[in-house]
């Protein structure tokens, strides 16, 4: 029983190996359909002002990949061989997966950028109310000043 | 020379009245901020009935953000140098008039307060001043592993990498005003100041035992930390040199 599934398995992995691409026409209307809806997403997302602009970009290059993925599968197969992948699965995954890691990595770096921001935004502010304290005990050290006087004077 | 002696607090209720007091007592002619970094308790009102200046930061950011809002006040108030010691109780004000001392001397730009460097040969012990400064064991590995790879980066021999006490003057200022990491303020500093071509030295300090709380080392967190602290070590001896500190 195992050995059957198993050389049936091994079978198909060798029929896999002749045929280079396995998308039928149906998992390509499927990923076009897909990948229209995802980049209708986004300007709904972009004209809710939910997403900006500029960080829209890369999702809609990532959708027309798709897109042109399922129009023409013969892309994929070029590619393939450029990276020297027999199996175009194989190749497909690893793109997409490179392709997410480098956004992922693209997000840290956004993040952390922002996270600088915050941090001197708060330092500002910080500073600012410590100026005005200071200020403030500075004026109230002098005698007889009102806070007309002090707001002239600065 | 106007000095500012800063505290970063964070959640320090217990303590900082205290500090406050042990540094006007000790170095009375400074001006004095408290940096509350995001603390929840009542650690800014303290300090404000103390006496103090207070910096409060929205939200509590960590000591790097801190210490810098301290170097970024004392810069643009036009303060020649400052000091900072933390709100714990573990640094006497006593010592940090010495490492200040150093500093307007010009004896060097940034002075490190090291617990560990001759104990005993300069500091005379002041009977009834507390107990001296025992280190955990995990501490204790951790500061010889950052001491271990931060004379291999610096050129330069570190005793204490991670004390909290402090004194500079206005390149310093300058220079940790812009660059300081969040991450890893102590360590990182040191690599910066000594690349920057700045003065860096040590002088023996006395440290108390922490008043109250306790060291938020774990052994988990001290492996996290030390891991970190090498990843800082690392991309910092790669980081390209800036524009010269003005002299």
């Amino acid at each position: 029983m195992i050995a059957s599934v198993g050389s049936a398995g091994l079978l198909l992995f060798a029929a896999g190996e002749e045929a280079k691409v396995h998308l039928t026409s149906q998992t390509r209307i499927v990923a076009a359909i897909l990948a229209i809806a995802f980049m209708a997403m986004i300007l709904e997302l972009i004209r809710r002002n939910r997403l900006q602009e500029r960080y829209s970009v890369v999702w809609f290059v990532a959708g027309l990949g798709m897109l042109a993925g399922a129009a023409f599968p013969g892309l994929l197969t070029i590619v393939a061989d450029l990276m020297g992948v027999r199996d175009t699965n194989v190749a497909l995954f690893s793109i997409v997966l490179l392709l997410l890691l480098g956004l992922a990595l693209n997000f840290s770096v956004i993040m952390s950028r922002q996270a600088a921001q915050i941090t001197r935004l708060a330092q500002e502010r910080a500073l600012e109310q410590a100026r005005e304290q200071a200020d403030g005990e500075q004026n109230g050290d002098r005698p007889g000043r009102s806070e007309g006087q002090s707001s002239r004077s600065s | 020379m106007r000095t500012l002696v800063f505290i970063p607090a964070w959640n320090e209720e217990a303590s900082v009245t205290e500090v406050i007091g042990d540094v006007r007592e000790h170095v009375p002619a400074a001006d004095l901020l408290v940096v509350d970094d995001g603390s929840t308790d009542a650690t800014a009102a303290r300090a404000r009935e103390a006496g103090a200046v207070v910096a409060s930061l929205p939200f509590n950011q960590g000591l790097g953000a801190a210490l810098q809002t301290g170097y970024l006040y004392a810069l643009r108030e036009g303060y020649g140098c400052c000091a900072h010691l933390d709100a714990d109780g573990q640094h006497p004000a006593a010592e940090v008039s010495r490492l200040l001392e150093e500093v307007v001397a010009d004896r060097a730009d940034l002075v490190i307060g090291s617990r560990y460097r001759g104990a005993g040969e300069e500091v005379e012990a002041e009977p009834g001043e507390g107990d001296d400064y025992k280190p955990t064991i995990s501490r204790r590995i951790g500061t010889s592993v950052f001491r271990f790879f931060l004379t291999v980066a610096t050129r330069q021999r570190f005793t204490d990498t991670t004390s909290g006490m402090r004194a500079a003057n206005r390149r310093v200022m300058a220079l940790f005003s812009e660059n300081y990491s969040p991450d890893f303020a102590e360590i990182e500093s040191l690599q910066l100041a000594v690349r920057q071509g700045l003065r860096v030295e040590e002088v023996p300090v006395r440290m108390l035992e922490r008043a109250g709380g306790s060291s938020f080392l774990t052994p988990l967190r001290s492996a996290f930390f030390i891991f970190k602290g090498l990843i800082v070590l690392l991309v910092g001896s790669f980081r390209p040199r800036q524009v010269e500190v003005e002299r």
